[in-house]
């Protein structure tokens, strides 16, 4: 009966298992995916299609496509075959004009206009208006550029009915530069790679990380260990007062430091007040602004880190302090050599989890400095979501922003299975205790 | 423990560095209900102009669409995370599967793994099935954001609940989804209970997801409008505008961790008790 019981467990998995495929394992297979591709705005997330541009054929001509070939393409010419006849009877051209011009012209190409017009003016059934000749005239037109292939094979068709002479991998050239769509490549790790704009970015965040950890640590140890001293009363209003933070909506919160921190704000109208330079703390200069996203950071991470370290104080048997106390320890002594000591693992999931949390969080950056002032505040995690989903000129480079997002998920996974590793991951699996 | 030294010093070194807490939430509250001179930050006069918001949608934009479609969003969240945790916490810590292993060690990789950088990947992802712009697309992601924590905690609910309930259920013929159904469940009652409160804090906080995967929707939750609100460019640019319109956005919050506090303490660690 061991498969039934496999059933009802994987039965019981199941909705679990359709959410998280859906949204972290499809989401990291295609952040992987497209990390390789130059997925933009402009090339659309579905497939593209093929669009010979007058931009595009100069660019061609640079890169050796030869002249007389990408000025042919830059040409209209006048095919007369069954398509264009059809195409001119839904346009409503006159049946017998029709007739007419396909016995006598059938299968001529004409690559000026002027001279199609001048054919088609001998004739015996054409129209009497100038506007309905040009009507069908605009219906033979065949013109490469500015229409729009959905598929390769049609574009090439359509090259070779234009130009027969032209040598193939000259038109796989073509055809290659013409397609809009996203096509895989690996540029973006090498642009990565290669501008030392990365480098500054990399340096901004494990800075951000390193600054921003210890303050979590060290902020959140000390009310940890002064509110376990302190009578009850004081030490829960302390506690209620830093879980603030953590449960404000990060809108609010953000508000609330540009509040604190802007022109006409609290520390604005303060230092004002006391001579002091006054200026926009959070935009206004660089020191400043760190100062405030590490403090806006911090403040979250502090809170969460005190509720960690309380409970795991109050996991010391009393006794072991009363022992301390008799045999003549200080305040200092206990700390140092009893409750320290204690904390050892709490301060070491702390810094895992925070070390975690802090690379890839943007939220409180984004809602506050957005990176500034100029981009000094710009961490990895920040960089990537504005390349791929927040861009000032429009263009958000999906392609870009996974490669660098890719980046940031391969450092994350791999950091929290070493941390599995460390908090001993094999200790929580007990086996299931009913077998069928 | 003797009290061998004095309070007050770790009280104003603790008050120095709560210092701009202190202020920010007092000013929270005052500003709301007060008028202060330009230049300054001493409110001088009592006035409820700030909250004209509630009833006089020229203001600010009508506010009770946004409420109702934030009660909508954390209410289908935390259904869909309590159904979803609660079975799938029961299989990882009770029932005997293939890839059990395997299982519970990715839940822990992404309860650790912060989500936020998925972002890109769930964009496309909502794109792809065309829930791009839709609030089921929204909840769906922030339900899933958050199930490998809800799992997480319920599992170690589950672990506390003793054997020998299950034990006798089955020994008595009932099928494990009624012991899970009619014995278990009952016993983490009070888990359900945390979970649901902590997922509404979450999910009534949440800017970013809606922001981002919902841009041009037609349905607009409290943080997007708090930000509209207080969207520097705009014309009523006033800051005791904006944290009156926080304030009733947080109430709620506030008020459930204040009835809560204790039980959501428990949770609040993120489940690190394994």
């Amino acid at each position: 009966m061991r498969t039934r019981s496999y059933m009802v467990g994987l039965a019981f998995m199941s909705p679990a298992l359709v959410v998280l495929i859906g949204f972290f394992f499809l989401p990291v297979v295609l952040t992987a995916v497209f990390a390789f591709t130059n997925m933009s705005t402009s090339t659309g997330i579905s497939g593209g299609s093929y669009v010979v541009t007058g931009n595009l054929l100069t660019a061609l001509k640079e890169n050796g496509v030869p002249v007389e070939i990408a000025d042919a393409l830059s040409k209209a010419s006048f095919v007369v075959d069954p398509e264009g006849i059809a195409k001119a009877r839904d346009a409503g051209t006159d049946p017998a004009f029709l007739a007419e011009i396909e016995q006598q012209l059938g299968g001529r190409t004409f690559t000026d206009e002027r001279l199609f017009e001048r054919e088609l003016k001998t004739l015996q059934h054409r129209p009497r208006s100038i506007r309905d000749l040009k009507l069908a005239v605009d219906q033979f037109e065949l013109s490469i550029l500015n229409s729009r292939f959905t598929s390769e094979s049609a574009a090439r068709q359509a090259i070779a009915t234009f130009l027969p002479s032209a040598p193939a991998d000259t038109v796989d050239q073509i055809v290659e530069a013409s397609y809009t769509g996203w096509t895989w490549t690996t540029a973006n790790f090498k642009q990565l790679f290669s501008t030392s704009d990365t480098w500054r970015i990399v340096l901004n965040t494990v800075f951000y990380v390193a600054v921003t950890l210890s303050f979590t640590v060290f902020v959140g140890l000390f009310l940890a260990v002064t509110t376990f001293y302190l009578p009850a009363g004081a030490a829960s209003a302390f506690s209620m007062l830093w879980l603030l933070p953590r449960i404000t909506p990060i809108v609010l919160y953000a508000v609330m430091w540009k509040w604190f921190t802007w022109e006409g704000g609290f520390l604005y109208t303060a230092a004002d007040a006391l001579g002091l330079p006054a200026f926009n703390y959070m935009k206004g200069s660089v020191p400043t602004a760190w100062t405030i996203v590490i403090m806006v950071n911090g403040f979250i991470g502090a809170a969460f880190a005190m509720i960690l370290f309380s409970s795991a104080l109050k996991a010391i048997p009393v006794q072991q302090l009363w022992a301390s106390e008799v045999d003549g320890a200080s305040r200092w002594q206990q700390i140092r050599y009893i409750i320290l000591p204690h904390l050892r693992w709490p301060i070491l999931f702390v810094t895992s989890y925070q070390t975690l949390s802090l690379l890839s969080s943007y939220q409180e950056i984004w809602l506050t400095t957005n990176g500034g002032p100029g981009r000094t505040t710009t961490v990895w995690a920040l960089e990537s979501f504005n390349t791929a989903l927040n861009s000032y000129t429009g263009n958000l480079q999906y392609g870009l922003g996974a490669a660098m997002a890719l980046i940031l998920v391969i450092v994350g996974v791999s950091l929290s299975i070493i941390y599995l590793r460390l908090f001993r991951f094999d200790e929580l699996l007990g086996r299931p205790k009913i077998e069928f | 423990m003797t009290r061998n030294y004095s309070n007050w010093p770790i009280i104003l070194v603790l008050l120095l560095i709560s210092a701009p807490i202190i202020v920010m939430y007092a000013f929270l509250l005052v500003d709301t209900v007060t008028t202060s001179p330009p230049g300054s930050a001493i409110p001088n006069g009592f006035t409820l102009s700030h909250w004209r918001f509630l009833i006089d949608p020229t203001a600010t934009g009508d506010v009770w669409g946004p409420t109702l479609t934030t009660i909508l969003f954390t209410a289908s969240i935390v259904l869909i995370v309590l159904g979803v945790s609660s079975t799938a916490g029961y299989a990882l810590s009770r029932l005997n599967m293939p890839f059990r292993r395997f299982f519970l060690g990715g839940i822990l990789v992404m309860h650790a793994f912060p989500l936020v950088t998925l972002i890109i990947g769930v964009f496309l992802v909502l794109q792809f099935v065309g829930l791009y712009n839709t609030l089921t697309g929204v909840v769906l992601v922030k339900a899933g954001l958050m199930l490998p924590f809800g799992i997480w905690i319920m599992k170690g609910f589950y672990d506390t609940v003793p054997w020998e309930i299950e034990m006798a259920g089955v020994q008595d013929g009932a099928s494990r989804f009624t012991v899970w159904r009619r014995l278990i469940l009952p016993q983490v009652r009070p888990g359900l209970f945390a979970l649901a409160l902590f997922a509404a804090i979450d999910a009534w906080g949440e800017y970013m997801l809606p922001r981002i995967l919902a841009p041009s929707a037609d349905f607009e939750v409290l943080s997007i409008y708090l930000n509209t609100v207080s969207d520097p460019d705009s014309t009523t640019y006033n800051f005791n505008l904006f944290k009156s319109v926080g304030l009733f956005y947080t109430l709620p919050i506030l008020a459930l961790y204040a009835i809560f506090r204790d039980r959501l303490m428990n949770i609040f660690g993120g489940g690190t008790k394994g």
